[in-house]
């Protein structure tokens, strides 16, 4: 597949990156580390008139570690550079396992954090050649009011597969968005939208700037299920974090991703640990909740009851890790 | 959408080029300098045919990067990675432990496990395994790939070992 004709923007600096974004608006797209958007080109699933590339602008590529204990990321950091960061792996374990599950270390070395955090969504009807969608009606993502996958649905169901969100969802991160007013902070759990069109709040003359971790006493871990292990799309991804005793949690959170448009914040189960602690029982049950919580489960790359049994199954086994690491 | 100039180096050697926007450096590495050892697979980043090394020695894919973002920088593709007129260690064990079948995938597996035993000579069992994993072998032949991997480790030790005594 060759990429189709765009004109190319290398923005030096953050300035000069809104600057193109504000000149170009709707005929731009973001290009942080291309692993996702140039294979989504190539399939003429996005055909940007200008393409502004991030990968020269220093500043998004540090890592910091601020004196208040916030790890601050730049959103330009490739994902191998995150894992080798000796702070990552020190304190944020979790993270570094979901960014080392995100594709393989070709991908990892190409693909960075920022653009991990806005991978675009997937479903199985749309992410297919030129040639196979033209055969076919459009959907919600082409030039239909329809969805193909969930006949009944009045929005976009597809997939949001992004590893590192639920990750930085449970360790409460929150990311810098920069626009022409100034930059805005929100938590990566509000940054994302239940709608695989527009599957976050980026305004279009937004750039992702950073991701910062705070550090507030939580162990926190990452599990993920996918086809094949050394490179796939996640089948489910899961993340947990605790603090405070596991039989005595002061704050427990619970996320769940590649299940549908967006991240899901699993409340109901996390407060049914909150109040009895991570007991068999209590995991058991929360994990139980959790399936029956999911609503319209697409049936996107596995089958639906697949998803279900998967989702039990991973919570399930996270939190008894979780547990078993805090005792 | 016109050509953009830019200097490239591939396995040493400076490049000027004229290279359009939308071209990829696997791209401009097979049709505008010549060298055909990069393979085109899937260009979609699941295969790891297109495989080369860029400054730090690591696997990068050539398929989804723009040539244009490589001004001033340089590459390494197999056709740069022999040593004084001899094959690799790592082309040396493919070899010799017969870790090729149909070859297609074949330098983007030696220039992945390139990445891998530039930074450690004793990889373990793991590190194969992910350094590997992005770069299949359609004919299903990666044991032989893998011993082969091992085997190339252990003659870079001993290069290692002769070169400190």
């Amino acid at each position: 597949m060759q990429l189709p004709r765009f004109e190319y923007v290398r923005a030096a600096s953050l300035d000069e990156g809104l600057a193109a974004l504000a000149k170009h608006g709707a005929d731009a797209k973001i290009m942080s580390g291309g692993s996702d958007l140039l294979v989504n080109m190539k399939m003429r699933l996005d055909t940007p008139r200008v393409l502004i590339s991030l990968g020269g602008i220093a500043e998004l590529q540090d890592i910091e570690e601020l004196p208040d204990g916030v790890l601050r990321i730049g959103a330009g950091c490739r994902l191998t550079d995150v894992i080798a960061h000796p702070g990552v792996s020190a304190r944020f374990p979790a993270l570094r396992d979901a960014v080392a599950a995100v594709g393989s270390r070709h991908v990892r070395n190409i693909g960075t954090l920022g653009g991990n955090l806005c991978l675009e969504t997937r479903c199985w009807y749309t992410n297919q050649s030129e040639d196979w969608r033209k055969a076919r009606d459009g959907c919600f993502k082409t030039d239909r009011e329809a969805c193909h996958v969930i006949k009944t649905a009045s929005r976009c169901h597809a997939i949001n597969s992004s590893d590192t969100a639920p990750a930085l969802i449970a360790l409460d991160a929150s990311v810098v968005l920069a626009g022409p007013a100034g930059r805005r902070t929100v938590k990566v759990l509000d940054f994302y939208r239940d709608d695989g069109v527009q599957h976050t709040i980026l305004a279009p003359d937004e750039l992702l700037v950073a991701i910062l971790v705070p550090d507030d006493g939580r162990r926190a871990v990452f599990a993920k299920l996918a086809q094949r292990v050394g490179l796939d799309y996640a089948a489910g991804s899961f993340a947990a974090s605790l603090r405070g005793p596991a039989d005595a949690p002061e704050a427990v959170r619970l996320v769940l991703n590649a299940v549908g448009a967006a991240p899901k914040a699993l409340t109901e189960s996390e407060r049914l640990l909150m109040a009895s602690g991570l007991t068999d029982e209590a995991i058991e049950a929360a994990a139980l909740g959790a399936r029956q919580s999911l609503g319209e489960v697409t049936n996107l790359f596995t089958p639906s009851g697949f998803k279900r049994r998967l989702v039990k199954a991973l919570i399930r086994d996270a939190l008894v890790t979780l547990r078993d690491q805090t005792a | 959408m016109g050509k953009q100039l830019i200097t490239l180096t591939v396995n040493g050697d400076e490049y000027e080029l004229a290279v359009a926007s939308h071209h990829t450096l696997l791209d401009v590495l097979r049709n505008q300098i010549g060298l055909t050892g990069t393979k085109r697979g899937c260009t979609a980043g699941s295969c790891g045919v297109c495989t080369v090394n860029g400054e730090r020695g690591e696997a990068i894919l050539s398929c989804l990067s723009l040539a244009v973002e490589w001004d001033g920088r340089s590459v390494t593709t197999i056709e740069g990675i022999r040593q004084g007129g001899e094959l690799h260690p790592v082309q040396q064990a493919f070899l010799e432990y017969g870790a090729v079948q149909c070859g297609f995938c074949t330098p983007g597996v030696v220039m992945s496990a390139k990445a891998l035993l530039d930074v450690t000579t004793s990889p373990s069992e793991d590190q194969i395994n992910e350094a590997l994993a992005g770069a299949i072998c359609r004919c299903t032949g990666h044991i032989k790939i893998k011993k082969a991997v091992r085997a190339a480790a252990a003659v870079m030790r001993d290069n290692e070992a002769r070169d400190d005594g």
